[in-house]
């Protein structure tokens, strides 16, 4: 059987440029292109910021710089708390639950993978604990945390404050999810590197700490911060027991005042926390990139 | 001690129901080089990972140096730190610098001191010329360089036996020769060796042995001289037609 | 005895002239009232939410003696029977309020509203007020304290003792605020989502008092904070009045407001309104007076 040769080779010409609306949307003119799209979109924006009827009311009610400011810096007498003394509670809530959920995480992903008889019943125990963990809703455990520990009357346990409890919970429950972003990390690893490691002789505790984890880190950092920054707006959840930090001090400010003015600001400051780590992080995500890339696998 | 560093009786593989490994039984003695030739999933590579215990065997015996595998006294570990291998894939550590991988082993596997073990690696890079790479991660390097390295990094545990996995099957063609070169180089120095290879030419300059693998099954070994100008067997033939 | 015939006469004369010139001037302001609630009657059908109904919002769960088991349309509890004459001054049939609920939260974000006002013992601020519209005044308020009776406080409350204690409060209260303005003490006072969270924690003893208004403080004390039908809490006292009062809150702007202020008016004027704060709230403000 054999092809018709019409199908296979045409005799006409090709016709190589491109359509003239194609065109706009490539290279140079394609920046008219999105010049334009962009104006566009930030109109219509400002469009209906500005002309919808709901328009000044809305405006007064997020952006107005008096309220502002009065909520960043607080007026005790109207029982109005400072944005700026609430986002310290966040910062250092954050700060001490990221590093112990880094440890603890580890720790529980190694012994998941941990291959020696004598850790089967810890095995057992760390996959019942991710298990409970990624499973109750985290507002659940801050209240069962936050209210439970206190009536057990237990000595100093009872009796820490209310960020400390948020920092148990969210140490808790944030320990879970690392644990099996890790896990997840240490099995992606390439079999070739195992290979290559066990190959020189390298014990399995070794391979894991000069070879597997120092790779398996590096790919995680990407999952890795988003649990992060989940955790870092996790930290206003602590309002619920009482505590006053950030979002909780803007939304004392909208109730006192009725102005939601508070609530940008916070907002504002969460980004100016959380964005400059994600950029930086994208750096390190290339670099690392192109060198497992170069290794083949 | 004896002259027969590795021995394989009737060595029996299964990875399920797929039998890979059927009844292979070959010697290798000390300063020989052994060449594996045949097919993709013929078992070269599953043969040199149950050298290595990497794999272990459903059937047969392997005895290296003179201690056989099968006994339960054997420590993998141990047995990896004098076997050396290196692979199709070449596995640098990427996190690590050239210097960093070919340390790693004898620094930590072996637990030699420091300073003496990098005066060794960085002798050992200057021989394949790469001493000034020695701070760069693997990254920066072309295949062919990553590969040498490889090879570098296995010599540097100074191994009574080198392994070595079709290690320029995954060279762009230019880069072949250089990796040849180190390997001929390391056969004239005696080092004994067991290589799975495609690279016919070099079987032919460099090997005392030639074995020939067809699915499993030890079909034919030999002198370079035999197995490439007279195969006996039919599939030999066959084969070394489609290779040449 | 003709001279004390004299001075009788001229006393009834004098108190009758008085009494006469009083009512007059009441009677004049009565007529204006009167006058105005009339043509309020016609307009309202145009501003009211729903036509034909007056639509009051108020929280969920709500508590005595402002309302009474949760149930606003019984007409039970001072907000309710405010509402309802209100209602009843605007020539709106009691079957014609209808009851919506809103959470606090909620009541003055921006946006359409469901309800024609909002009656939930908010207090009005010239900040507040910038944001939604506030009716006249329908109480004026006075804070108190709340605790447990094991607490110190309930007998060592003078200002320098007060400042020692933990308080806690609901967010956005002007209880919290009075803590933070008046009271200035050296612990930062616990802030709650809810108050039956504040509660809660009073109860636990995580908190040594709450600061709210002197009705509703009354109320929790003697009948919320219970375990096993034992009381455990006591009004500790009230603080004299520093110029607070409850207002209704209507969107910005709500034409309909100044009718309900004009109902209010009247409210006052012929004494109702007083009537419905004895007959609900009278017999809850006779605690003592503490200063802070």
């Amino acid at each position: 059987m054999s092809l018709d040769p019409d199908v296979i080779a045409s005799e006409e010409t090709p016709y190589l440029f491109a359509s003239k609306r194609s065109r706009l949307l490539v290279g140079r003119r394609g920046v008219v292109a999105s010049t334009i799209s962009t104006l566009v979109i930030l109109g219509i924006i400002i469009a209906v910021l500005f002309a919808a009827p709901g328009g000044a009311t809305f405006r007064y009610y997020f952006f107005d710089p008096h309220s502002m400011w009065v909520s960043w810096v607080g007026n005790p007498k109207l029982g109005i708390e400072a944005i700026r003394s609430g986002l310290l509670t966040n910062i250092w809530m954050f700060l001490v639950s990221e590093v112990l959920v880094l440890f603890i995480g580890l720790a529980l992903a190694w012994t998941r993978m941990s291959h020696s008889p004598v850790l089967l019943p810890f095995r057992i125990l760390v996959t019942a604990y991710t298990d409970i963990f990624r499973g109750i809703p985290l507002l659940l455990v801050v209240f069962i945390v936050g209210y439970g520990l206190p009536s057990l009357q237990f000595g100093f346990v009872s009796k820490l404050s209310l960020a400390t409890y948020g920092v148990i919970a969210l140490t808790l429950t944030y320990s879970a999810y690392v644990a099996e972003v890790f896990r997840a990390g240490i099995l992606s690893v390439p079999n070739g590197q195992l290979l290559a490691a066990r190959s020189l002789g390298l014990t399995h505790a070794s391979t894991m700490r000069r070879v597997t984890l120092p790779q398996a880190i590096r790919t995680v950092i990407p999952p890795l911060l988003n649990d992060f920054i989940s955790l870092q707006k996790d930290t206003a959840l602590v309002s619920t027991l009482g505590a006053v930090e950030a979002t909780r001090a803007a939304q004392i400010f909208e109730s006192t005042n009725f102005n939601g003015s508070g609530l940008v600001v916070a907002s504002l400051f969460f980004l100016a926390l959380t964005i400059p780590m994600t950029r930086f992080t994208d750096r390190l995500m290339a670099r690392d990139r192109a060198r497992r890339l170069a290794v083949a696998s | 001690m004896s002259d027969v560093v590795l021995e394989l009786d009737a060595v029996v593989k299964r990875f399920g129901e797929n039998v890979v490994l059927r009844g292979i039984s070959l010697q290798l003695h000390r300063h020989e080089v052994v060449c594996l030739i045949g097919a993709s999933g013929s078992g070269k590579s599953t043969l040199l990972r149950c050298a290595n215990l990497l794999e272990t065997i459903d059937d047969g015996t392997i005895t290296l140096f003179g201690q056989s595998l099968m006994d339960p006294r054997i420590d993998p570990d141990l047995v990896r730190r004098h076997v050396g291998m290196v692979f199709q894939s070449f596995n640098l550590f990427p996190h690590l610098s050239v210097l960093d991988n070919v340390m790693l082993g004898p620094v930590r596997a072996q637990k030699r001191k420091g300073p003496e073990v990098r005066e060794e690696a960085l002798s050992l890079l200057a021989r394949i010329g790469l001493r000034d790479r020695a701070d760069e991660y693997p990254d920066r390097l072309s295949g062919g360089q990553q590969q040498r390295v490889a090879i570098v990094r296995s010599l540097a545990m100074r191994p009574s036996l080198l392994l070595l996995d079709e290690v320029t099957s995954a060279l762009d063609p230019t880069l072949v020769g250089e990796v040849l070169d180190l390997l001929t180089d390391l056969a004239r120095h005696g080092t004994t060796m067991l290589i799975a290879t495609h690279e016919m030419n070099f079987a032919k300059d460099v090997a005392h042995q030639v074995v020939y693998l067809d699915k499993g099954v030890l079909v034919e070994k030999g002198t370079p001289e035999e197995m490439f100008s007279n195969p006996k067997h039919e599939s030999t033939r066959n084969f070394l037609e489609r290779v040449r | 005895m003709r001279s004390v015939r004299l001075a009788l006469a001229g006393v009834l004369g004098a108190s009758l002239l008085t009494g006469l010139s009083l009512t007059s001037g009441v009677t004049a302001q009565a007529a204006s009232t009167t006058i105005a609630l009339a043509k309020c009657k016609t307009t309202i059908a145009t501003q009211e939410h729903t036509k034909g109904k007056l639509t009051v919002a108020t929280d969920n769960p709500v508590y005595t003696p402002w309302f009474v088991n949760n149930t606003p349309s019984n007409a039970k509890g001072y907000e309710s029977a405010v509402a309802y004459a209100i209602a009843a001054q605007l020539g709106v049939s009691k079957k014609n309020v209808v009851w919506v609920k809103e959470p606090f939260d909620s009541s003055y974000t921006p946006g359409p509203k469901s309800f024609d006002f909002d009656i939930n013992e908010i207090s009005y601020t010239a900040a507040r007020a910038k944001a939604i519209t506030f009716s006249t005044s329908y109480y004026d308020v006075q804070q108190s304290i709340v605790a447990l009776k094991t607490n110190a406080i309930v007998k060592k409350h003078t200002p320098q003792e007060l400042k020692s204690y933990q308080y806690g409060d609901q967010i956005g209260t002007t209880g919290l605020a009075y803590i933070n303005n008046n009271i200035k003490p050296t612990k930062p006072a616990r802030v709650y989502s809810t108050l039956d969270q504040a509660v809660l924690a009073l109860k636990l003893g995580q908190i040594d008092a709450i600061v709210i208004d002197t009705p509703t403080g009354q109320y929790m004390a003697s009948s919320q904070i219970v375990v096993k039908k034992k009381l455990l809490a006591t009004q500790v006292g009230q603080f004299p009045s520093v110029g607070e009062h409850y207002g209704l809150l209507f969107s910005k702007g709500n034409p309909l407001a100044s009718c309900v202020n004009v109902a209010l008016a009247a409210m006052k004027a012929n004494g109702s309104l007083a009537a419905l704060q004895q007959k609900w709230l009278g017999i809850y403000t006779s605690v003592p007076v503490i200063k802070p």
